[in-house]
């Protein structure tokens, strides 16, 4: 029984072939990726890390924050969403219009779409339907915007705008996209909370910005002085009435402070080809035309959820 | 009597080597892994994208990819063709062969397909004065038809006339009638034939 040359060239090719599938097949299909324009500006992405950050990835490294906290943003589909956001100068022809490409749209609902812009009319996954819808629109003299939304579960969460894509770690060596959630997904934390001072305390004391939190604290990337007649500026400032180390100011070292610039670096937020989003449609105003006086109905409605950045003065 | 000597057994004779058996691959486990390569193979087709490095999921291809860009502000042709009807065809007629004493045609002719800085200008400002369309001469007077346009209902409808009813010129952006309403100023005056070609 001399089967030996025959089980070494098997193994062989059953370990070749993995190494194939898992190593070279994945550089040649991303390894030589280039930093590429973001959609609708000429300005690439992704820019390289900060010298800061990028020694603060390595802390993160060191630290074993892979271990627990992934930086991939996953999707699992894309909605289109068809916004009218400008009623144009003949609104009977644009009701009619919207009245035959729209027949199920109740009536009632159709009035309340134009008088409350920008509105949204049509929500649907397949490009042709909203594409026939716009050009309808447009012929009558509307202005609709087309909306790109991901949807997902960790888009739900609030953890990105998009899914994560390779060109994102095109920077970082080595590429720590993380395997487990036992905390939250890192892929987008710099956007999220970009307060320095907030990303500094969490690290010394997690609890102390978010109560019942699992992580570890990283008391050892600090320094504890006891609070002297002068407060070093550098010192940590803790949401009241949590201060962990009551009488003591606390200094972020060098490495702490990088990993906390490697935090704030971490936002995979820029539309992309691979990846594409577009942000809610604010009513647009022809470039020709003159501003829409505030208080019209014409004026964009603040996106849901957030604040108007400059608030109406009503006195 | 001596006791009885146990006779050991006789060692098994290792009569030959095992063989792998003769018999053929039952054909039922042929068809049913030819079956799962099959099915492999179009569930790859369909969901592999052929390794393209743009697409992840939940884009199974780059035509499904590309069907979630967002859209790049085209000129609306539809938008246009209403436009010129309700605005142009009056007097140029909505096939754009204009009308006799009227308007002069646009289908072929020079002016619509000719520089577009100085197609731009006429509905800017109007057109005042003797023109030669198609070897014909028109003395007219067009008002300034298309200054409440947008610029990109202006566009809109210049590239309708540019590429209707057999003509065959580039469209006009809203980019090229925001040059030339710039340029243009704050000059209301009819354009004169003469003015127009100075324009390059």
């Amino acid at each position: 029984m001399n089967y030996g040359p025959l089980l070494f060239l098997a193994a062989f090719a059953a370990m070749s072939a993995s190494w194939f599938g898992f190593v070279i097949g994945p550089q040649a299909q991303l390894g030589r990726q280039q930093p590429a324009a973001m959609l609708g500006s000429p300005v690439t992405y992704p820019a390289n890390r900060s010298g800061e950050a990028r020694q603060g990835l390595q802390i993160y490294r060191a630290n074993g924050c892979v271990e627990c906290h992934s930086q991939q943003v996953r999707q699992t589909g894309t909605k289109l969403i068809v916004q009218l956001v400008e009623l144009g100068t003949n609104q009977p022809a644009l009701a009619a219009t919207l009245k035959r490409e729209l027949p199920s749209l109740p009536e009632a609902e159709l009035t309340r779409a134009m008088e409350k812009l920008p509105a949204a009319l049509l929500t649907t996954s397949a490009r042709p339907d909203a594409d026939v819808l716009m050009k309808a629109i447009a012929a009558a003299g509307g202005k609709c915007s087309l909306q790109i939304v991901p949807v997902g579960p960790d888009l739900e969460r609030g953890w990105g705008k998009r899914r994560t894509v390779a060109g994102d770690f095109l920077y970082d060596s080595p590429v720590l996209p993380g395997y487990q959630r036992m905390g939250p997904d890192l892929a987008n934390v710099g956007a999220r909370n970009p307060d320095l001072n907030w990303q500094l305390c969490h690290l010394f004391w997690p609890r102390s910005e978010v109560a019942g939190s699992g992580m570890p604290a990283c008391e050892f990337l600090f320094e504890k002085l006891p609070l002297g007649a002068v407060r070093s500026p550098d010192a940590l400032v803790f949401p009241a009435g949590t201060d962990p180390v009551p009488g003591f100011q606390v200094i972020p070292t060098p490495a702490a402070r990088s990993l906390a610039a490697y935090l704030l670096s971490l936002r995979a937020d820029a539309p992309l080809f691979e990846a594409p989003f577009s942000a809610p449609a604010v009513a647009a105003t022809s470039t020709n035309a003159p501003a829409v006086a505030p208080g019209s109905t014409n004026a964009p409605a603040p996106a849901a959820g957030t604040p108007p950045a400059n608030p109406p003065k009503t006195s | 009597m001596s006791p009885d000597r146990v006779q050991p057994l006789p060692l098994p004779v290792e009569s030959s080597e095992p063989k792998v058996a003769e018999d053929a691959v039952p054909i039922v486990l042929v068809v049913v892994f030819l079956i799962l390569f099959f099915c492999g193979l179009v569930y790859f087709d369909q969901r592999g994208a052929w390794f393209k490095p743009e697409v992840y999921v939940p884009y199974a291809s780059i035509t499904e990819l590309q069907a979630f860009q967002p859209p790049t502000g085209g000129i609306n042709l539809e938008r246009g063709k209403a436009l010129y009807e309700s605005i142009c065809g009056l007097c140029h007629n909505n096939d754009g062969t204009g009308k006799p004493n009227q308007a002069p045609p646009f289908a072929g002719s020079e002016w619509a397909l000719g520089n577009p800085n100085r197609m731009i200008r006429i509905p800017l400002n109007g057109l005042n004065g003797s023109i030669k369309v198609k070897d014909t001469d028109w003395a007219l007077s067009m008002p300034a038809m298309g200054a409440a346009l947008s610029d990109e209902d202006l566009s809109a409808v210049l590239s309708y006339i540019r590429t209707s009813w057999g003509n065959k010129a580039t469209p006009i952006t809203s980019d090229m009638v925001k040059a030339v309403r710039g340029a243009v100023g704050t000059r209301t005056q009819m354009w004169t034939v003469e003015q127009l070609n100075a324009v390059q």
